[in-house]
């Protein structure tokens, strides 16, 4: 019960993004919305309500499972992109890999370490 | 024997008229997935998610029902995306104090790094002189699904070749971050757990999970800024390149 009365709050936050959205100046999808009225809510109330934390955990787990039936897709439609193939694979592979270097060196540079070590702590 | 066949396909199109047998289908293969990835001692350049996708694909290509069918069904189980988005408030508001401590050095870094995600990429598909439309399919590639997929469609791109942008990034940016952690002695989750969720949007995060609840939070933190940031930006720039 726990769960459900948590999912209906969910939905309640996507429907507060779904009605929001076309008034934004920029095309945000209704659940960022929805999460970041509920982070707002959360901040308001000054706690996390315990029937949004019992869903919340099972549904971020599911997150790759949902995620899935929209990569079975590409296996399909590959033969169309065929002649591009090297230029998609480099651009995703060594452009991901570039982007991860930059991300961590500029993090590593402006992040302060200090609080580092208790993090690393088990 | 032939009557056994049509009846076999008859059966089958019947059950692919509802819901039920793709997110079966899909559950199936996702728990399969997660077996033989287990069996094959947890790669991480071969998440169980890949390989349950390859099973679908498998199990479709043999069968005769067409992607149509098993998309149509599947599309009800991808509906969750969006309560499960609006989810992640919890571990947002969980780290809010620390990402408050660090605001200024987050507000630094990361609308740079979210615009390296999107450039490098699209920079070397188009040196090596990819059309439009796949360079829109590759330019919100670090950026959550279900952003990224209304970005794509904005910009006139293609959302299957989308998916496998997203599924290889997501992939290539777990690999990288461990690799790169090692080899730059980065140990920090807080770090680990951004540059998970900057590069490698929900595969990044759910990576971060696993390795801690600070690094998933952060990674929450990283795919929800880097999400809202391209969002806002990329279809102005795009515009103002094409």
């Amino acid at each position: 019960m726990q769960v459900l009365r948590g999912f209906l709050w969910l939905l309640v936050g996507l429907l507060f993004g779904q009605s929001v959205v076309p008034w934004l100046p920029v095309a945000l999808p209704a659940g960022v919305v929805g999460m970041l009225a509920l982070t707002l809510v959360f901040l308001l109330r000054g706690g996390i309500d315990a029937d949004i934390a019992a869903v919340s955990q099972p549904l971020i787990g599911m997150l790759a499972l949902l995620i899935m039936p929209g990569v079975v897709e590409i296996f399909f439609v590959a033969g169309r992109f065929a002649d591009q193939a090297a230029a998609i694979l480099v651009a995703l592979l060594v452009g991901t890999l570039a982007s991860v270097a930059s991300t961590l060196w500029l993090l590593k540079r402006c992040l302060p370490a200090t609080e580092a070590d208790t993090s690393t702590a088990p | 024997m032939n009557d056994a066949v049509i009846t076999l396909t008859e059966l089958l199109t019947r059950w692919f008229d509802t819901p039920i047998a793709a997110i079966a289908l899909t559950l199936a293969a996702y728990f399969l997935g997660m077996q033989v990835f287990k069996l094959l001692g947890r790669p991480n350049w071969c998440p169980a998610m890949l390989i349950a996708a390859l099973l679908i694909a498998a199990v479709i290509a043999l069968l005769p029902v067409g992607i149509d069918d098993y998309q149509r069904g599947a599309a009800w189980l991808m509906l969750l995306l969006g309560p499960a988005t609006v989810a992640l408030a919890v571990p947002l508001y969980q780290q809010l104090g620390q990402i408050r401590a660090l605001w200024k050095p987050i507000v630094m870094t990361l609308p740079l790094s979210a615009t390296l995600a999107s450039l490098y990429a699209v920079l070397i598909a188009w040196a090596m002189g990819a059309p439009p439309e796949v360079l829109a399919s590759l330019a919100p590639k670090s950026v959550t699904s279900p952003i990224a997929l209304s970005l794509t469609e904005e910009l006139g791109g293609s959302t299957a070749l989308l998916m496998g942008a997203l599924m290889l990034t997501g992939l290539t940016a777990i690999f990288a971050v461990e690799w790169l952690c090692r080899l730059m002695a980065i140990r920090d989750h807080r770090l680990i757990g951004l540059a998970l969720g900057i590069n490698g949007h929900a595969l990044g995060t759910v990576r971060a999970f696993e390795i801690s609840h600070q690094a998933g939070a952060f990674a929450s933190l990283g795919l929800s800024l880097t999400g809202v940031f391209t969002a806002i930006v990329l279809p102005v720039a795009w515009h103002l390149l094409f």
